[in-house]
């Protein structure tokens, strides 16, 4: 098992030298903290990842959750996990103090979850999906729901879920059928079934907290008929803790992410099953969306850990394999055998392997950094602003670490070899449980769809503007320093490209012409985030030219700030122009996949 | 209660240590600096043995200011206060001085420390400052009770263990089991804040020692691959290279 899975170094470069933290602490809802008590927020999620998770990856792989006598065991460093995060109170330290938080800025929580999930990435499910419950409670519910629910499921004694699917509706929400009779007590009578949910049972947590979708009786159908419930595995009744008619039916055996067991559960199979309505009737797949929103981010950004932990896992193997001669070598009979990371092709995937994982995290940070100004800023035109700014990234931050990550760790496979297809290495787990990123809350097609669809279109395209605005601010930042020059005049030239895409494809919105307009959403997906991870990267090398040339750094560091001006160079040079074929494609009106005969597919 | 607990701020274990300046300064610039892993056992002790008696911690360590952050953590994992002497600890004999000047002033019941710094490895500052106090000092220390005004200890010695009883004040350094690590939680974090941490100057000046030229061990050489069949180059190899036979 390779010991370093994330870089220290680079989370401190990024979190303080290129989006400067410090600087959220000059808004009132962050003033009582400091570059100080960031860093010692990173260095307790260290602790706990080095502690409790990283040597439990492995062994919580094998070991996966048991389903006997309708109870789920888990492998026992969960307990610990969940105690050491409760105990740090790092599952709910984002909230409002109100709440029981300590209103941490989203930026450095993403600093948290990186080194947790790249440590152990199925295990922070746990957490993750306790805080998305329990941000649901606190957004909407009544006090008297928040004081019942909050202090446990943030202490993680209890834990939370999300019960979004049905057997029968996977990712079309409109169709769900579970239902809700509302009872003289105020509760409601929680009918249905609810499937894939992740840690939706486990011997670790004393109470399961299902934030659960359902119909109210006589609701509208479809979307806006939809209210949102927290339905317990145990209620409490006259001071104790009784069954609440939710029966695990069975457990999902997946692919990856074997540490999380994913459920199907029934509710009210013997007609005893009560739930209590979040906020108003009927809007509860509104409510849902808000958590779905940080779910997204927070699904990216597993996907960049994942990608990190390969990449470092690989990187180490690369440094000590001797494989080969090297291409130069005239005596390659007698020469000894090189190490691997003297073979360019290897070097390329290594350098691919980096340019993924650290541009995707910086990316996600930038989401982070935008739902802090947006939730914080002192003026509603900022507000706005880094609101839209959010809500178009939000479709790319969940869709590029993902996709590319996965993409990133086969590259890391290839770089062991067959080694790297065995147990023995970690990189064929950390495929297994990357795969999944592209799936969970919302697919790449829906996320790609929401991209083109909804995202580019809103308010007549400002939020694009503002993107515009940003990255050219980026270039123009750039052409300050000689040896940038180039990369941001590249930059400006595919900004001009994906702008051509755009006024290509919007006309056929307008005229209703949908199919034409979203048939290859996914290609503009690609398109776009190879635009904006190149903003991202360019942005990083900026800030490790002015460090070089302002800071006079040595040795290690030198070679830092250097290798982030190289991965710079290699993203611009071997993955951006993928951009002509994608424009090439997005601009061709001849959609082959529009047709409708049957027999062309086959 | 008073127990104060010294501690040293010392690049993380998985530091890559480079030299500069002619081999004469560490570069610090991309080294992760910690609390030195004794010196947090006996902070961890500490804090378990103040909430037990009631009583107060104070957290010391000499240094200059970039150690705070290792002094904030301490104060976030609960230490009441912390004293930093503004200076560099080059010297055990300094540092020891330094601990007792401020100890004499303030009648601590308990003085902690790890057995040993991880960077200058020293493992002399423990006893120095008994010396200078006129009080019992005793390392490794693995276990700590009190019982009112007696420490029951259970010390490493060589080839097994000896348990002690000592009456107050005691010096002590500390060593694995004597307590877990502790993670210091959100609510800690940011009332470390607002807790005291007062810089004083040294009482006294005076460095027996210094460092004038520091080197690296030589870097590893690659690995050699032998033909399972061949022992007779193994055991070549053990003698005249490993020279372990």
């Amino acid at each position: 098992m390779a010991k370093q899975y994330y870089s220290p170094r680079n989370l401190k470069f990024l979190l303080h030298e290129v989006f400067n933290a410090k600087e959220l602490t000059n808004l009132h809802h962050y003033k009582d903290h400091d570059n100080a008590s960031f860093d010692m927020v990173i260095d307790a999620a260290r602790q706990i990842a080095d502690n409790i998770l990283h040597p439990a990856y492995i062994e919580m792989d094998t070991n996966e959750p048991q389903l006997k006598d309708n109870k789920i065991t888990v492998h026992p460093a969960v307990k610990a996990y969940l105690k050491a995060m409760g105990d740090a109170g790092m599952i709910g330290a984002t909230y409002s103090y109100a709440d029981g938080g300590q209103q941490l800025p989203n930026l450095v929580q993403v600093a948290v979850s990186y080194i947790l999930s790249a440590a152990n990435n199925g295990a922070t499910m746990y957490t993750g999906l306790s805080a998305g419950a329990g941000r649901l409670i606190a957004s909407f519910a009544t006090q008297e729901l928040k004081d019942k629910y909050l202090p446990k499921m943030l202490a993680g004694t209890w834990q939370g879920t999300m019960g979004l699917t049905e057997p029968h509706a996977g990712s079309s929400l409109s169709d769900i059928t579970s239902s809700a009779k509302l009872t003289e007590t105020g509760a409601y009578k929680i009918k249905g079934q609810k499937i894939f949910i992740s840690a939706g049972d486990h011997d670790c947590a004393e109470n399961i907290i299902h934030l659960t979708l359902a119909r109210i009786e006589g609701a509208p159908k479809g979307t806006k008929g939809i209210s949102l419930f927290i339905v317990p595995k145990f209620r409490e009744e006259n001071g104790k803790f009784v069954d609440n008619d939710v029966i695990t039916a069975g457990i999902y055996h997946k692919m990856g992410q074997k540490s999380t067991p994913a459920i199907h559960f029934i509710a009210g199979d013997k007609d005893n099953c009560e739930g209590w309505l979040v906020g108003e009737a009927n809007q509860g797949l509104k409510y849902m969306f808000q958590m779905m929103n940080e779910a997204r981010i927070g699904v990216g950004l597993m996907g960049a850990a994942i990608a990190s932990a390969a990449y470092y896992a690989s990187l180490e193997y690369a440094h000590e394999r001797p494989q080969g001669r090297s291409l130069m070598e005239k005596d390659a009979k007698n020469a000894p055998q090189t190490k691997i990371i003297n073979h360019p092709d290897v070097r390329r995937m290594l350098l691919l392997q980096k340019a993924i994982s650290e541009g995707g995290l910086g990316l996600t940070m930038e989401a982070a950094r935008y739902a802090d100004l947006s939730e914080a800023s002192a003026n509603q035109e900022d507000k706005e602003k880094y609101f839209l700014l959010l809500d178009l990234l939000t479709p790319i931050v969940k869709t590029f670490p993902a996709e590319h990550g996965i993409r990133s760790v086969s590259e890391g496979m290839q770089v062991l070899g067959g080694y790297g297809y065995c147990k023995d290495f970690p990189l064929e787990q950390m495929a297994r449980d990357i795969r999944i990123t592209t799936i969970y809350e919302g697919t790449t097609g829906i996320q790609s769809q929401d991209l083109l669809g909804r995202k580019i279109t809103m308010q007549n395209g400002k939020a694009v503007m503002l993107l515009a605005q940003e990255i050219m601010q980026t270039i123009q930042e750039a052409t300050a320093f000689d040896d940038l020059k180039k990369y941001s005049e590249t930059l400006q030239k595919e900004l001009g490209r994906l702008q051509q895409v755009i006024q290509h494809l919007v006309p056929f919105a307008m005229k209703g012409e949908y199919n034409l307009f979203l048939a290859d959403a996914n290609l503009f997906m690609e398109l776009a985030s190879l635009i904006v991870v190149s903003w991202q990267w360019l942005k990083q090398a900026i800030v490790a030219q002015k460090a070089i040339l302002s800071n006079n750094p040595q040795g290690d560091e030198l070679s830092f700030y250097e290798s982030k001006i190289h991965t710079m160079k290699f993203y611009f040079a071997y993955e951006l122009p993928k951009t002509k074929s994608y424009a090439t494609r997005l601009l061709d009106t001849d959609v082959l996949t529009l047709t409708t005969e049957k027999e062309l597919i086959f | 209660m008073k127990i104060l607990v010294c501690i040293t701020n010392v690049p993380d274990t998985t530091s890559k240590i480079e030299f500069i300046e002619g081999n004469t300064k560490l570069n610090t610039a991309s080294i992760q600096f910690i609390t030195g892993p004794y010196d947090d056992y006996a902070v961890s002790r500490a804090i378990e043995l103040k909430e037990q008696t009631g009583g107060t911690l104070t957290v010391l360590n000499v240094g200059t200011a970039e150690t705070e952050p290792t002094m904030r953590k301490a104060l976030a994992l609960g230490a009441d206060d912390a004293i930093r002497i503004n200076a560099e600890p080059t010297d055990a004999y300094f540092v020891a001085q330094q601990i007792a000047h401020i100890a004499k002033q303030n009648n601590y019941d308990l003085i902690l420390m790890g057995r040993e710094s991880i960077d200058f490895n020293g493992g002399q500052v423990h006893g120095m400052v008994g010396q200078m106090l006129n009080i019992p000092s005793l390392s490794p220390v693995m276990k700590l009770d009190l019982e009112g005004n007696t420490a029951k200890m259970l010390r490493e010695i060589e080839g097994g263990k000896e348990y002690l009883e000592a009456q107050l004040p005691l010096v002590l350094g500390c060593q694995e089991p004597i307590a877990e690590w502790k993670i210091p939680n959100m609510r800690g974090i940011m009332s470390a804040r607002s807790k005291p941490l007062l810089v004083v100057e040294p009482a006294s000046p005076e460095m027996l020692t210094a460092v004038s030229v520091f080197s690296l061990p030589p870097a590893k050489t690659g690995v050699k691959m032998i033909a399972a069949e061949d022992a007779a180059s193994l055991i070549a190899l053990l003698q005249n290279e490993a020279k372990v036979l």
